[in-house]
């Protein structure tokens, strides 16, 4: 036997890791991505930078902000990684850890905890998340003791009165509350809308107050009753949502309750009181200043554009910028906002256009390699652009309309609640293989949360904005007066809604 | 982590093992390609892994590093690759 002098790799491993991205043959030409972890969001101009030093120099110079607020770069080499990892230990960062490769249900860690992108800014906010979310975030990252859970867990916290984190499709949610005139969470459990078992589902209320100083503890008990408790049987049933379908509501309570040795306090309030994707130009909580939510629909980024977000903010903020969960980015602490916006305008980031083009969500469909062209982000683009030049900005915003667009059944950008929902296919004709859709609609989340139904499978891509342009079209000859446009087709059947999709002249 | 996880077992003339199960990327590839520097012309390494992204990496990164390496073999648990040096 002879010992390896492996120091300098072993020192990473627990912290960093790079993931699969698809056969490099059929798509971008990209084997691994690497997923930088941004807890909350939460970044300075200084990390922003340093990310796109590493995009460009790695990275092909392209950054996509996710849906859980990370940033991940492609065309990274494993040879490389030992100049990276420590370039992004001296920023600060580690990476989301990629076990998905592995045949059992094994390997799960804590994801990126999702964070309301205005902690600490927003008017009205029930409580500052911060440093409960940095207290959580170091505790787990790196924690060997939740490296092996059966899957993956997904927390989030918000403390905005709203669902700005997607509170529902996470495993654990932490939504701020009040009660009696005391501020504190109340927990929604098991949701996620991947295809694996029990299916796609929505995080439920557990009808607990839980106090702020306690909200620590029970975020690690609950990781800790996925990581002893959720099936190690199969992967496919190795995620929490399958925990709670298997023992009910009732029964995972009484487990978290045990484990916290404590009865948790009953909550029967309301949970969300307001919807908010904290878009657009928005007062501050501190008087005098402002945050600038700019949208990039589908997260995108060029090495180039994360620095100019990076100087912008050290301009005119004070180099304090989020990346929000629909995968825009926030420059807080503005004064001068007309002369960031008209900056921001003239770099190609006006704050123009309909609600869409904050709301929306697109997934890497074209790095993973589950679509063919057109890819899950350029359809995206099209029919925002589509639809925005069909119809009058201000009847898209009435509709209250969000695009979520998935290339594949893991569904990381969560089609069923959104109003609009996408999920790729591949449809064989003949010799070629054709990139297809299927479009669900009816999807809501926000203060009341619905699941989309599917109305028509196999669209064929290039179809899709036509499809849309002709659902609002119905929408809007057919609405009643405010009627959004999540009503108006959970009022309708799916054939009615078919019908409405229908292309005229076709 | 501790490093002596991570020895190279003298299984055969000229024949060695490297276990890097449980690993995910870049380490299996790292740990090859570290491996094999330490060995010497002739020799062959056999590594097991367990997660499938190596099994499609670690071979390209080593034919790439000019090696001579065999079709991955399913074991008990994941696969063996044979790289010969």
């Amino acid at each position: 036997m002879s010992e390896l002098p492996v120091d300098d790799i072993t020192r990473f491993i627990g912290r960093y890791s790079i993931g699969r991205d698809a056969n490099p043959l059929t798509t971008m030409g990209s084997l691994h991505f690497l997923r930088v972890k941004v807890p909350g969001g939460f970044m300075t101009s200084d990390q922003l930078r340093g990310v796109a030093d590493i995009a460009e120099k790695y990275g092909r110079g392209l950054g996509e902000i996710t849906n859980r607020q990370d940033i991940q770069l492609h065309w990274i080499d494993a040879k490389d990684t030992l100049e990276i990892f420590p370039k992004m230990k001296k920023l600060g960062f580690t990476t989301d850890m990629c076990g998905q490769g592995f045949a059992g249900p094994r390997y799960g860690d804590v994801r990126n905890i999702v964070c309301c992108p205005a902690a600490g800014i927003e008017q009205g906010e029930i409580i500052d998340v911060r440093s409960l979310l940095k207290r959580l975030s170091d505790f787990f990252i790196g924690n060997p003791d939740f490296q092996d859970m059966p899957k993956k867990f997904k927390t989030s916290i918000s403390g905005c009165r709203s669902g700005c984190t997607r509170t529902v499709i996470n495993d654990l949610a932490l939504v701020a509350v009040e009660k009696e005139g005391k501020a504190g969470f109340t927990l929604l459990v098991g949701g996620g809308v991947g295809s694996t078992l029990p299916g796609p589902r929505l995080a439920r209320s557990l009808g607990v107050f839980v106090r702020p100083e306690e909200a620590f503890d029970v975020v690690l008990a609950t990781s800790e009753i996925h990581r002893d408790y959720s099936s190690r049987e199969s992967k496919a049933k190795a995620r929490f949502k399958w925990l709670l379908e298997t023992w009910g509501i009732e029964k995972f309570r009484k487990a978290l309750e045990e484990k916290l040795g404590r009865p948790l306090e009953d909550y029967d309030g309301p949970i969300f009181q307001k919807e908010d994707g904290h878009m657009g130009v928005r007062p501050q909580k501190q008087d005098g200043y402002y945050y600038v939510n700019v949208p990039t629909l589908g997260g995108r980024l060029s090495s180039m554009d994360m620095v100019l977000f990076a100087d912008l903010s050290d301009e005119f903020g004070d180099g304090d910028l989020r990346l929000t969960p629909r995968q825009n980015i926030i420059i807080a602490n503005v004064k001068e906002k007309n002369v960031l916006l008209k900056r921001l305008e003239e770099a190609g980031f006006p704050l123009k256009g309909s609600r869409m083009r904050w709301n929306s969500l697109g997934c890497a469909s074209d790095f993973c390699g589950k679509t063919v062209s057109p890819h899950c982000k350029e359809i995206l683009r099209e029919t925002v652009d589509y639809l925005e030049s069909h119809f009058d900005e201000r009847l898209l915003n009435e509709a209250r309309l969000r695009i979520h667009i998935n290339g594949c059944p893991n569904n990381c950008c969560a089609t069923e609640i959104a109003e609009i929902g996408l999920l790729g296919l591949l449809v064989r004709e003949g010799e070629k293989t054709k990139q297809s859709y299927n479009i669900s609609l009816g999807g809501e989340f926000g203060l009341k949360t619905a699941m989309g139904r599917l109305v028509e499978a196999r669209v064929p891509a290039e179809k899709v904005p036509r499809k849309i342009e002709a659902l609002l079209s119905n929408y809007l000859t057919k609405r009643k007066p405010s009627e959004r446009l999540c009503e108006f087709c959970n009022r309708h059947t799916v054939e009615e809604l078919k019908a409405y999709l229908n292309i005229k002249g076709e | 982590m501790e490093s002596g996880r991570f020895r190279l077992q003298r299984i055969g003339e000229k024949r060695y093992l490297l276990d890097v199960r449980g690993q995910v990327c870049p380490y299996p590839e790292l740990l090859t390609m570290r491996a094999l520097k330490s060995l010497s012309s002739g020799d062959t390494l056999e590594i097991l892994v367990d997660n499938p992204p190596s099994v499609r990496d670690v071979p390209l990164a080593m034919k790439a590093g000019g090696y001579e390496v065999g079709e991955p073999m399913t074991v008990e648990g994941g696969w063996k690759l044979t790289v010969k040096v």
